[in-house]
């Protein structure tokens, strides 16, 4: 089938703002999103620039906003976006991310919150001859956090990252579910203080975006929710 | 750690009018249940806060009874009717989600927002029809006349 695309363009070199530009592009039903923007860029215009890299859904390099909603494009099918011959599909970078280029956003802000929330192992007993053992239950409390590929496509589909850019959103904070409720760390204290702060939890309103972005079908607001009752728990504790 | 961001001088140039329109705080975006719930819920829930201050400046006419019994008249009018009606949607609408969203945060019901979504909204819109019917009453019989409105349970 013949598809039209819609890609939202921005040189920063030449345009003092985004504009869309549309492509004729064949494609079949089983193709992903991503061999659709490759064909622009290979056969009609090569200035046409995206992040990519592994184009499995690994690597996390191709989040962008197709169709209205965040999306990993080599993760998802033209079967999905479109019905046939003319349809129109439409791409964008990640929302209310700084734009490098067309479809490449600035990703700093984006990983400096990750960084912020302590993402490794910390511990202060003292350290085990071999490695640090889990049993099969302890790592069923965090198998589906340890998914994620910090594509970015939930952070930047939350209304509350929009508002408040220094919202820390929900990539970081799933990031600081997987080590809180990891059986083999003791930071708890120090990453609930980053999380349970005005620009951490409790600006998550349930809104649900960042579940029905996640290429990996994360339950990223439920690891939230367990997150803000631990908070809520400790903090009483402490206070008592 | 593997991405050093620290230079990056074509991102961090100056605002320009590209990067404001990309980081404003309202985004085009498809809504599903989740967001559209959310949204809702802010609305009705600014409504109420000005219905409470309207509400609450309406009982410094409790200082005498003459000027209270007038404006308790004012309520009949169909314009109150509306307003109430109105008002049970918004109170109705934001209790239920707000059930859901207790249900979500306290006992991890995450996974069942959807479904709880569409029960309680049938619940909540058995709630508007039972407890406005009233309302739509009065309104009713405002406008096409005494008799014109069936009755029904009440």
């Amino acid at each position: 089938m013949q598809l039209n695309i819609e890609i939202k363009r921005y040189n920063p070199d030449e345009d003092d703002e985004p504009h869309w530009e549309s492509y004729e592009v064949p494609a079949e039903p089983l193709d992903s999103a991503l061999s659709l923007l490759l064909h622009v860029k290979w056969h009609i215009d090569g200035t046409l620039s995206l992040r990519k890299s592994c184009a499995h859904g690994i690597c996390g390099s191709d989040a962008m906003q197709i169709n209205g909603e965040n999306k990993l494009a080599c993760s998802v099918l033209v079967q999905d976006l479109a019905d046939g011959d003319g349809d129109t599909i439409t791409f964008a970078p990640l929302p209310s991310a700084p734009v490098i280029k067309d479809l490449i956003i600035d990703q700093s802000r984006f990983f400096e919150k990750y960084r912020d929330v302590k993402p490794w192992l910390i511990t202060d007993g003292p350290e085990p001859e071999r490695e640090y053992e889990q049993s099969p239950e302890e790592h069923a409390m965090i198998e589906d956090a340890t998914k994620c590929i910090m594509c970015g496509a939930c952070t930047h589909a939350c209304p509350s990252t929009w508002a408040d850019p220094d919202y820390l959103g929900p990539a970081a904070m799933l990031k600081a579910y997987r080590y809180t409720f990891d059986s083999r760390d003791d930071g708890v204290e120090e990453r609930l203080d980053v999380v349970d702060s005005p620009d951490g939890l409790w600006k998550c309103y349930t809104i649900f975006n960042c579940n029905e972005s996640c290429p990996k079908d994360i339950d990223i607001t439920r690891w939230l929710s367990a997150l803000k009752r631990k908070a809520a728990t400790s903090q009483a504790s402490t206070t008592a | 750690m593997a991405v050093d961001t620290e230079e990056r001088p074509t991102a961090t140039a100056s605002k320009t009018d590209a990067t404001a329109q990309q980081e404003r705080r309202f985004q085009r975006y498809r809504i599903r249940t989740g967001m559209f719930a959310w949204m809702m819920h802010r609305l009705t829930g600014v409504g109420l806060v000005v219905y409470l201050i309207i509400h609450i400046w309406g009982l410094t006419a409790l200082t005498d009874p003459e000027t209270f019994n007038a404006l308790i008249a004012k309520y009949h009018s169909p314009i109150y009717k509306v307003g109430e009606f109105a008002l049970l949607v918004a109170v109705a609408y934001h209790a239920m989600n707000g059930l859901r969203i207790v249900l979500i945060d306290f006992l991890g019901w995450s996974p069942k927002q959807k479904k709880l979504f569409w029960t309680l909204g049938a619940v909540t819109a058995v709630i508007i029809l039972v407890g406005g019917w009233p309302s739509l009453y009065a309104l009713g019989e405002w406008a096409f006349g005494p008799g014109s409105m069936p009755t029904l349970f009440l």
